[in-house]
Protein backbone atom coordinates (compact mmCIF):
# COMPACT_ATOMS: atom_id res chain seq x y z
CA UNK A 1 0.00 0.00 0.00
CA UNK A 2 1.56 3.67 -0.95
CA UNK A 3 0.06 6.71 0.50
CA UNK A 4 0.17 9.64 -1.68
CA UNK A 5 -0.95 13.33 -1.38
CA UNK A 6 -2.88 14.02 -4.63
CA UNK A 7 -3.50 17.16 -7.08
CA UNK A 8 -5.31 16.26 -9.63
CA UNK A 9 -7.22 18.79 -12.22
CA UNK A 10 -10.11 20.18 -11.29
CA UNK A 11 -12.86 19.58 -13.89
CA UNK A 12 -14.02 22.97 -13.24
CA UNK A 13 -11.89 24.00 -16.13
CA UNK A 14 -14.60 23.94 -18.18
CA UNK A 15 -17.06 25.62 -16.24
CA UNK A 16 -20.25 24.69 -18.44
CA UNK A 17 -23.05 23.80 -15.51
CA UNK A 18 -24.25 27.08 -13.39
CA UNK A 19 -23.43 24.62 -10.08
CA UNK A 20 -19.66 23.88 -11.18
CA UNK A 21 -18.26 26.49 -9.02
CA UNK A 22 -19.07 24.85 -5.60
CA UNK A 23 -16.43 22.05 -6.56
CA UNK A 24 -13.34 24.74 -6.93
CA UNK A 25 -10.90 22.83 -4.72
CA UNK A 26 -10.00 25.95 -2.63
CA UNK A 27 -13.96 25.98 -1.61
CA UNK A 28 -14.08 22.47 -1.01
CA UNK A 29 -10.74 22.92 1.40
CA UNK A 30 -12.76 25.87 3.02
CA UNK A 31 -15.49 23.49 3.67
CA UNK A 32 -13.40 20.74 4.71
CA UNK A 33 -12.16 22.60 7.73
CA UNK A 34 -14.80 24.36 8.64
CA UNK A 35 -16.84 21.37 9.21
CA UNK A 36 -13.89 19.76 10.90
CA UNK A 37 -13.62 22.56 12.84
CA UNK A 38 -17.43 22.96 14.31
CA UNK A 39 -17.87 19.28 14.62
CA UNK A 40 -14.65 19.04 16.82
CA UNK A 41 -15.56 21.75 18.60
CA UNK A 42 -19.14 19.94 19.20
CA UNK A 43 -17.80 16.54 19.93
CA UNK A 44 -15.55 17.96 22.49
CA UNK A 45 -18.42 19.58 24.47
CA UNK A 46 -19.82 15.84 24.55
CA UNK A 47 -17.15 13.45 25.02
CA UNK A 48 -17.29 12.26 28.59
CA UNK A 49 -20.66 13.43 29.52
CA UNK A 50 -22.46 10.12 28.37
CA UNK A 51 -25.22 10.95 30.70
CA UNK A 52 -25.71 14.70 29.26
CA UNK A 53 -25.89 13.91 26.20
CA UNK A 54 -28.07 10.88 26.16
CA UNK A 55 -30.52 13.29 28.12
CA UNK A 56 -30.48 15.73 25.26
CA UNK A 57 -30.73 13.41 22.51
CA UNK A 58 -34.05 11.88 24.70
CA UNK A 59 -35.14 15.40 24.90
CA UNK A 60 -36.00 15.63 21.13
CA UNK A 61 -38.40 12.82 22.00
CA UNK A 62 -37.56 10.37 19.29
CA UNK A 63 -35.37 7.65 21.21
CA UNK A 64 -36.17 6.71 24.73
CA UNK A 65 -34.12 5.63 27.55
CA UNK A 66 -32.30 2.12 26.69
CA UNK A 67 -29.16 0.21 24.94
CA UNK A 68 -30.02 2.64 21.66
CA UNK A 69 -29.39 5.76 23.11
CA UNK A 70 -26.85 4.99 25.52
CA UNK A 71 -24.88 3.96 22.84
CA UNK A 72 -25.37 6.53 20.20
CA UNK A 73 -24.23 9.30 23.39
CA UNK A 74 -21.14 7.14 23.56
CA UNK A 75 -20.79 6.82 19.99
CA UNK A 76 -21.81 9.88 18.39
CA UNK A 77 -19.42 12.68 19.27
CA UNK A 78 -16.29 10.04 18.41
CA UNK A 79 -18.03 9.32 14.76
CA UNK A 80 -18.05 13.73 14.91
CA UNK A 81 -14.34 13.09 15.84
CA UNK A 82 -12.96 10.74 13.74
CA UNK A 83 -15.00 12.79 10.24
CA UNK A 84 -12.99 15.85 11.61
CA UNK A 85 -9.94 14.42 11.51
CA UNK A 86 -10.42 12.56 8.19
CA UNK A 87 -11.60 15.77 6.60
CA UNK A 88 -8.66 17.84 7.68
CA UNK A 89 -6.00 14.78 6.80
CA UNK A 90 -7.46 13.99 3.44
CA UNK A 91 -8.06 10.55 4.59
CA UNK A 92 -11.28 9.24 3.83
CA UNK A 93 -13.07 12.61 2.82
CA UNK A 94 -16.06 10.90 0.92
CA UNK A 95 -16.77 8.83 3.78
CA UNK A 96 -16.99 11.54 6.19
CA UNK A 97 -19.13 13.50 4.05
CA UNK A 98 -21.44 10.97 3.70
CA UNK A 99 -21.37 10.48 7.75
CA UNK A 100 -22.07 14.62 8.11
CA UNK A 101 -24.65 14.31 5.04
CA UNK A 102 -26.60 11.50 7.18
CA UNK A 103 -25.95 13.01 10.31
CA UNK A 104 -27.12 16.58 9.21
CA UNK A 105 -30.06 15.19 7.89
CA UNK A 106 -30.77 13.83 11.02
CA UNK A 107 -30.39 16.72 12.81
CA UNK A 108 -32.39 18.72 10.72
CA UNK A 109 -35.86 16.20 10.48
CA UNK A 110 -35.50 16.41 14.35
CA UNK A 111 -35.38 19.72 15.35
CA UNK A 112 -37.46 20.51 12.70
CA UNK A 113 -40.22 18.42 15.13
CA UNK A 114 -39.05 19.61 17.98
CA UNK A 115 -39.33 23.49 16.75
CA UNK A 116 -43.09 22.48 15.33
CA UNK A 117 -43.83 21.22 18.81
CA UNK A 118 -42.98 24.39 20.29
CA UNK A 119 -45.58 25.97 17.58
CA UNK A 120 -48.18 23.56 18.20
CA UNK A 121 -47.92 25.21 21.73
CA UNK A 122 -48.43 28.45 20.79
CA UNK A 123 -44.55 29.96 20.72
CA UNK A 124 -43.81 31.23 17.08
CA UNK A 125 -41.56 29.96 14.88
CA UNK A 126 -39.24 33.03 14.59
CA UNK A 127 -38.96 32.80 18.70
CA UNK A 128 -38.60 29.31 19.30
CA UNK A 129 -35.44 29.11 21.48
CA UNK A 130 -34.05 25.77 22.78
CA UNK A 131 -30.84 23.73 23.61
CA UNK A 132 -30.73 21.03 21.15
CA UNK A 133 -27.95 19.14 22.97
CA UNK A 134 -25.71 19.61 19.95
CA UNK A 135 -22.56 21.39 22.43
CA UNK A 136 -23.33 24.92 21.32
CA UNK A 137 -25.90 26.13 24.27
CA UNK A 138 -29.17 27.25 23.64
CA UNK A 139 -29.90 29.16 20.01
CA UNK A 140 -32.99 29.71 17.97
CA UNK A 141 -34.11 27.08 15.95
CA UNK A 142 -34.29 29.12 12.84
CA UNK A 143 -30.86 29.72 13.25
CA UNK A 144 -29.48 26.39 13.79
CA UNK A 145 -31.80 25.04 10.73
CA UNK A 146 -30.07 27.60 8.70
CA UNK A 147 -26.64 26.33 9.81
CA UNK A 148 -27.43 22.54 9.86
CA UNK A 149 -28.73 23.12 6.13
CA UNK A 150 -25.62 24.86 5.45
CA UNK A 151 -22.97 21.78 6.93
CA UNK A 152 -25.42 19.89 4.92
CA UNK A 153 -24.83 21.38 1.51
CA UNK A 154 -20.99 21.10 2.57
CA UNK A 155 -21.21 17.88 2.90
CA UNK A 156 -23.13 16.97 -0.06
CA UNK A 157 -20.81 18.98 -2.32
CA UNK A 158 -17.70 16.78 -0.62
CA UNK A 159 -19.03 13.97 -1.36
CA UNK A 160 -20.60 14.68 -4.89
CA UNK A 161 -17.17 16.76 -6.02
CA UNK A 162 -15.97 14.57 -9.10
CA UNK A 163 -12.43 14.73 -7.58
CA UNK A 164 -10.90 16.46 -4.29
CA UNK A 165 -7.64 17.59 -3.88
CA UNK A 166 -5.27 17.69 -1.04
CA UNK A 167 -6.11 14.55 -0.22
CA UNK A 168 -4.24 11.21 0.86
CA UNK A 169 -5.61 8.65 -1.27
CA UNK A 170 -4.78 4.88 -0.47
CA UNK A 171 -3.84 2.80 -3.25
CA UNK A 172 -2.51 -0.91 -3.74
CA UNK A 173 0.96 -1.63 -5.05
CA UNK A 174 0.86 -2.73 -8.64
CA UNK A 175 4.22 -5.32 -8.17
CA UNK B 1 -21.49 4.44 -8.41
CA UNK B 2 -17.93 3.53 -7.80
CA UNK B 3 -17.47 6.71 -5.54
CA UNK B 4 -20.79 6.15 -3.39
CA UNK B 5 -19.19 2.54 -2.97
CA UNK B 6 -16.01 4.20 -1.63
CA UNK B 7 -18.02 6.46 0.25
CA UNK B 8 -19.96 3.74 1.86
CA UNK B 9 -16.92 1.80 2.40
CA UNK B 10 -14.94 4.52 4.16
CA UNK B 11 -18.02 5.55 6.13
CA UNK B 12 -18.21 1.97 7.24
CA UNK B 13 -14.62 1.94 8.67
CA UNK B 14 -14.81 5.22 10.47
CA UNK B 15 -17.74 4.31 12.51
CA UNK B 16 -16.08 1.21 13.08
CA UNK B 17 -13.63 2.74 14.33
CA UNK B 18 -15.66 5.56 16.54
CA UNK B 19 -17.70 2.71 18.09
CA UNK B 20 -14.59 0.99 18.84
CA UNK B 21 -12.75 4.24 20.63
CA UNK B 22 -15.99 5.33 22.18
CA UNK B 23 -16.43 2.02 24.18
CA UNK B 24 -12.60 1.74 24.98
CA UNK B 25 -13.05 5.56 26.35
CA UNK B 26 -15.77 4.99 28.04
CA UNK B 27 -14.93 2.04 29.79
CA UNK B 28 -12.08 4.38 31.23
CA UNK B 29 -13.81 8.09 32.06
CA UNK B 30 -14.96 8.96 35.14
CA UNK B 31 -18.07 9.37 33.63
CA UNK B 32 -18.51 6.28 32.06
CA UNK B 33 -22.37 4.55 31.70
CA UNK B 34 -23.63 0.98 31.16
CA UNK B 35 -25.53 1.56 28.04
CA UNK B 36 -26.96 -2.74 28.80
CA UNK B 37 -27.78 -1.92 32.27
CA UNK B 38 -30.19 0.99 31.51
CA UNK B 39 -31.26 2.44 35.21
CA UNK B 40 -34.71 2.80 33.41
CA UNK B 41 -35.35 -0.97 33.86
CA UNK B 42 -35.15 -0.48 37.57
CA UNK B 43 -38.51 -0.69 39.17
CA UNK B 44 -40.55 2.77 40.94
CA UNK B 45 -43.15 1.94 42.76
CA UNK B 46 -45.75 5.26 44.20
CA UNK B 47 -47.07 2.93 46.89
CA UNK B 48 -46.45 5.00 50.42
CA UNK B 49 -47.63 1.52 52.22
CA UNK B 50 -44.45 0.29 51.33
CA UNK B 51 -42.11 2.30 53.42
CA UNK B 52 -38.75 0.81 54.35
CA UNK B 53 -38.96 -2.21 51.83
CA UNK B 54 -36.59 -2.27 48.98
CA UNK B 55 -36.69 -0.30 45.60
CA UNK B 56 -37.61 2.97 44.64
CA UNK B 57 -40.87 4.90 45.93
CA UNK B 58 -42.51 8.17 45.21
CA UNK B 59 -42.93 10.52 48.09
CA UNK B 60 -45.18 13.77 48.69
CA UNK B 61 -44.29 17.16 50.42
CA UNK B 62 -45.48 15.65 53.89
CA UNK B 63 -43.87 12.42 54.09
CA UNK B 64 -40.34 14.35 52.96
CA UNK B 65 -40.53 16.50 55.68
CA UNK B 66 -41.32 13.75 57.98
CA UNK B 67 -38.24 12.28 56.17
CA UNK B 68 -35.67 15.71 56.67
CA UNK B 69 -37.24 15.44 60.43
CA UNK B 70 -35.91 12.13 60.94
CA UNK B 71 -32.33 12.88 59.52
CA UNK B 72 -32.49 10.51 57.16
CA UNK B 73 -29.69 11.38 54.04
CA UNK B 74 -30.81 13.21 51.22
CA UNK B 75 -29.43 14.09 48.01
CA UNK B 76 -29.76 17.15 45.67
CA UNK B 77 -29.77 15.88 42.21
CA UNK B 78 -29.22 19.44 40.80
CA UNK B 79 -26.50 21.40 39.43
CA UNK B 80 -24.63 23.36 41.95
CA UNK B 81 -25.32 26.81 41.06
CA UNK B 82 -28.95 26.10 41.79
CA UNK B 83 -27.59 23.83 45.16
CA UNK B 84 -25.75 26.94 46.37
CA UNK B 85 -28.85 29.01 46.20
CA UNK B 86 -30.58 27.07 48.16
CA UNK B 87 -31.48 23.04 49.38
CA UNK B 88 -33.31 21.41 51.73
CA UNK B 89 -31.53 21.61 55.11
CA UNK B 90 -28.71 18.80 55.45
CA UNK B 91 -29.47 17.87 52.14
CA UNK B 92 -25.56 16.50 49.55
CA UNK B 93 -25.20 17.81 46.28
CA UNK B 94 -25.00 15.02 43.58
CA UNK B 95 -25.36 16.38 40.08
CA UNK B 96 -26.85 14.28 38.62
CA UNK B 97 -24.77 15.03 35.28
CA UNK B 98 -21.00 15.04 36.55
CA UNK B 99 -21.47 11.49 38.19
CA UNK B 100 -17.97 11.23 38.01
CA UNK B 101 -17.34 13.49 40.18
CA UNK B 102 -19.88 13.14 42.88
CA UNK B 103 -19.44 9.49 43.29
CA UNK B 104 -16.51 9.22 44.97
CA UNK B 105 -17.30 12.04 46.90
CA UNK B 106 -20.96 11.32 48.08
CA UNK B 107 -21.04 7.08 47.98
CA UNK B 108 -18.87 7.06 51.26
CA UNK B 109 -21.42 9.35 53.29
CA UNK B 110 -24.06 7.27 52.80
CA UNK B 111 -25.01 3.57 54.14
CA UNK B 112 -26.76 0.76 51.98
CA UNK B 113 -29.26 0.02 55.39
CA UNK B 114 -30.68 3.39 55.85
CA UNK B 115 -33.37 5.19 53.63
CA UNK B 116 -31.92 7.88 51.18
CA UNK B 117 -33.77 10.41 50.01
CA UNK B 118 -33.60 12.29 46.51
CA UNK B 119 -35.01 15.45 44.79
CA UNK B 120 -34.38 17.50 42.29
CA UNK B 121 -35.77 21.17 41.30
CA UNK B 122 -39.52 20.61 40.79
CA UNK B 123 -42.05 18.07 39.39
CA UNK B 124 -41.58 17.92 36.24
CA UNK B 125 -37.55 16.50 36.46
CA UNK B 126 -36.52 13.85 36.36
CA UNK B 127 -33.04 14.10 37.58
CA UNK B 128 -33.75 12.77 40.60
CA UNK B 129 -35.57 9.70 39.74
CA UNK B 130 -32.52 8.91 37.45
CA UNK B 131 -30.11 8.91 39.94
CA UNK B 132 -32.51 7.28 42.25
CA UNK B 133 -31.87 4.59 40.04
CA UNK B 134 -28.41 4.43 39.54
CA UNK B 135 -27.87 4.72 43.24
CA UNK B 136 -30.42 1.33 43.25
CA UNK B 137 -28.10 -0.14 40.59
CA UNK B 138 -25.27 0.92 42.84
CA UNK B 139 -26.36 -1.02 45.92
CA UNK B 140 -28.19 1.08 47.49
CA UNK B 141 -31.81 0.05 47.77
CA UNK B 142 -34.06 2.12 49.95
CA UNK B 143 -34.41 5.27 47.78
CA UNK B 144 -37.27 7.78 48.05
CA UNK B 145 -37.76 10.10 45.29
CA UNK B 146 -39.30 13.21 46.49
CA UNK B 147 -41.05 14.59 43.19
CA UNK B 148 -42.27 17.99 43.76
CA UNK B 149 -38.25 18.77 44.46
CA UNK B 150 -37.20 21.84 45.35
CA UNK B 151 -39.61 23.92 44.35
CA UNK B 152 -42.40 22.36 46.20
CA UNK B 153 -40.17 22.53 49.16
CA UNK B 154 -39.58 26.30 49.26
CA UNK B 155 -43.07 27.24 47.92
CA UNK B 156 -44.77 25.51 50.96
CA UNK B 157 -42.28 27.88 52.65
CA UNK B 158 -40.10 25.34 54.40
CA UNK B 159 -36.49 26.03 55.48
CA UNK B 160 -33.73 26.43 53.16
CA UNK B 161 -29.95 26.02 53.58
CA UNK B 162 -27.91 27.97 51.37
CA UNK B 163 -24.20 28.14 49.81
CA UNK B 164 -22.58 24.53 50.53
CA UNK B 165 -22.63 22.35 53.28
Amino acid sequence: MKMTWSQGAHPSAGNRNGIRWIFNPYLLLAFRLLLAAIFIYAAVQKIGKPQAFAEAIRGFGVVEYGPPLYIMAIVLPWIEIFCSLSLVTGVFVRGSALILLGMNALFLAVIANRAAGFVRDGTPFMKVYFDCGCGFGPTYAWKKLLEDAAYLLMSLALLAAPRHRFTVSIRRRSS
Amino acid sequence: MKILRNAILQAIAIVAVSVAVGFAFNSFSRNKINPFESPANVPVAADSAQAGADGIRIVELAEARLVVESGVSVIDARRKDAYDEGHIPGAILFDYYDMGTYRDRVLPLLSNEGEIMVYCSEATCDDSELLAKELYLLGFTKLLVFKGGFAEWSGAGLPVERGEL
